[in-house]
């Protein structure tokens, strides 16, 4: 039977032409932080036999991020998609997601990128893993099956640490885990030939209330640009002073050591 | 916006793109400079399925549409004009005519290496004094028992340096004028099968464009395509194919043109503002950027009636013309906004504008194009 791997992948937005977020297949894009985790399971997939299920939440437009996913040679892909899912806030997107999680027991590996290229909370991996009740280990760089345990190694502060993780478990994958294949051109017909399955809001047995904007406890209010400070220093004096002045600026502004 | 593309075929764009990007971009000015075939890049690129694009999935190959075909010659070109053109010249004039013209076992033999990028397909059919009339060949195959006795120079054959399995134009009835013209495959190793010295060439240096000669080689009978006498058929059905495809490597070359003049017209500074703000080469700018709308427009419908199995012989006559016309002009308009610096291999237009110039000649000239397209558009009177 193998290894049954979940991924869970995000559609983000990578440009808004004139401020304004319109969601065309040219502005959203595969959460390039997801990648290092996609690529994770396939590997693992690859070796240990088994099937890899990518798992998304969003307006239609987001399965094309399934299908790349697709595309890279996950088995299965899963969109949760409904009206009463717009505007939600991490906790609601975990809320959706563990419903998801539900529905496709039996399971062994949860993967998420560490962060998204769009928002940038790092909360739904953790947040989705407490919720499901799966134990979590966070910057996965080494995953080793071993049994019905993982053994993971994962980097933070500047020490190595190597967990020891029942399965079921949850794991964020840190960006530099794993360089993500390319689609083939074979695999990419074969996505496409298929087809991304689509769950509501029923699917997943949910009420209004427990996602979206409704089931969102913290609300956006507004959002501005954030000014960036720029400043343009000119240095003066000989080539080798401001050779030297620029050293320390670099220096102290803790670019080099 | 283009009516023409589906996701899947954007899906082609993103993956390609990124790999040539990841791959290719940081060689592409070395191998150009040094004339070296990316053996390392040919490994990979035949993994992905690049060397069998429209090659069904049972001969090993990634089954696609032609659209997603020119999207892929698109972006390998946008990247590198020389393997844009071993790749188009592989999957259109070597692999489609043994797909549109083998037998089973023909396929069978040939086509899964030269899918899998493993063996690497050319097309040789010019010789030192028949080009554009591909009816003066003079290469000569005599039938001996079960073989055929082949003789033979043939010049300017792209991937020539690299090719395993050579789809050779060869008269087997001397006597019997254009109808005495067949094609006969022949593989590398065969004795009497040499490969001449790489040509020292403008642009597309990476390509490893050689002569060929077959000097009284002894090449199994069975290894005719189709049948005797169809040669000149075979030559023409690939070269309408080849056409789409060398039509998408030019507009990639001057995709990347337009690129990069937009990039720089925008950094440079002359007159205290950025020279984009000069209306004379805001005006190059947008030239350039119509008539690579105009070229991938016209090359994406040519691929799509290909699709549709509706007629394409003109469409991609004039898909190739347009194309080559447009990326001569847009590299050239591209240097021009580079100015002195466009003229140095330190920038990248140098190459496209040496690369560009090619495609207005090989695989029919511009002028042969004209004729085909007239006589097309003129009909019978």
């Amino acid at each position: 039977m193998g290894i049954h791997i979940i991924v869970c992948i995000k559609s983000v937005v990578l440009d808004a032409p004139g401020g304004k977020i319109v969601r065309t297949p040219d502005t959203t894009a595969l959460n390039p932080f997801d990648l290092p985790a996609l690529e994770t399971a396939l590997a693992l997939r690859d070796e240990s036999g088994g099937t890899v299920t990518a798992l998304s939440m969003g307006p239609e437009i987001s399965g094309l991020s399934l299908y790349s996913a697709l595309s890279m040679g996950v088995d299965r892909g899963v969109l949760l998609c409904d009206k009463a899912l717009a505007g939600a806030d991490t906790l609601a997107t975990s809320n959706a997601l563990c419903a998801g999680l539900k529905l496709l027991e039996p399971y062994d590996l949860v993967l998420f990128g560490t962060r998204t290229a769009d928002s940038d909370t790092g909360q739904v991996g953790p947040q989705t893993a407490v919720g499901a009740g799966l134990p979590l280990a966070a910057q996965a760089r080494e995953i080793l099956v071993k049994g019905k345990s993982l053994e993971v190694s994962a980097e933070c502060d500047g020490f190595r640490q190597r967990f020891e993780v029942d399965t079921p478990c949850a794991l964020t994958v840190a960006p530099e885990a794993a360089k993500a294949r390319n689609a083939s051109l074979g695999g990419i017909e074969e996505a496409f030939s298929g087809e991304i399955e689509v769950w509501s809001l029923e699917k997943l047995g949910l009420t209004p209330d427990q996602v979206g904007d409704a089931g969102s406890p913290t609300k956006i209010k507004d959002m501005t640009p954030a000014a960036k400070g720029k400043q343009c220093d000119f240095l003066t004096g000989s080539i080798e002073e401001q050779a030297d002045k620029l050293l320390e600026k670099l220096v102290n502004a803790g670019l080099i050591q | 916006m283009n009516p023409f593309l589906t996701e899947k075929h954007r899906e082609v764009r993103r993956s390609v793109r990124a790999f040539c990007e990841a791959e290719l971009a940081p060689i592409a000015k070395d191998l150009d400079q040094e004339a070296r075939f990316p053996w390392e890049v040919v490994e990979k690129m035949g993994a992905l399925g690049y060397f069998g694009i429209q090659v069904p999935k049972d001969l090993g190959g990634a089954g696609m549409d032609s659209v997603s075909y020119v999207v892929a010659i698109e972006e390998i070109s946008r990247v590198c004009g020389g393997m844009g053109l071993c790749v188009t010249v592989h999957n259109s004039v070597a692999v489609h005519p043994i797909m549109a013209f083998g037998t089973r076992e023909q396929q069978e033999k040939w086509v899964p290496d030269l899918a899998a990028g493993k063996k690497i397909g050319a097309f040789c059919l010019t010789e030192p004094n028949a080009g554009s009339d591909a009816s003066g060949i003079q290469a000569v195959a005599l039938k001996d028992g079960d073989h055929y006795v082949v003789n033979a120079n043939k010049v300017f054959v792209t991937n020539g340096g690299a090719a395993d399995t050579c789809l050779i134009f060869v008269r087997t009835n001397p006597e019997a004028g254009p109808r005495g013209i067949s094609v006969i495959v022949a593989e590398r190793g065969t004795p009497g099968f040499v490969a001449g010295d790489l040509e020292d060439l403008c642009g597309m240096r990476c390509n490893p464009v050689s002569s060929i000669r077959l000097n009284d080689c002894r090449i199994p009978g069975d290894h005719l395509l189709g049948k005797e006498g169809i040669g000149l058929a075979i030559g023409l059905a690939g070269l309408d194919t080849g056409r789409i495809g060398i039509a998408a490597q030019a507009l990639g070359i001057a995709q990347a043109a337009l690129e990069e003049g937009i990039r720089y017209s925008k950094q440079r500074r002359q007159f205290k503002v950025p020279i984009a703000r000069h209306q004379s080469v805001a005006n190059m700018i947008a030239d350039m950027a119509t008539q690579v709308d105009a070229a991938r427009l016209m090359v994406y419908r040519a691929a799509a009636l290909k699709d549709l199995k509706k007629p394409f012989s003109k469409e991609s006559a004039m898909a190739k013309l347009f194309a080559a016309e447009t990326a001569s002009a847009v590299t050239d308009m591209a240097v021009q906004i580079h100015g002195g610096y466009g003229y140095s291999k330190d920038y990248p237009v140098e190459r496209y504008f040496r690369d560009a110039r090619v495609t207005r000649i090989y695989e029919g000239t511009s002028e042969v194009h004209r004729t085909v397209i007239a006589r097309s558009v003129l009909g019978k009177f």
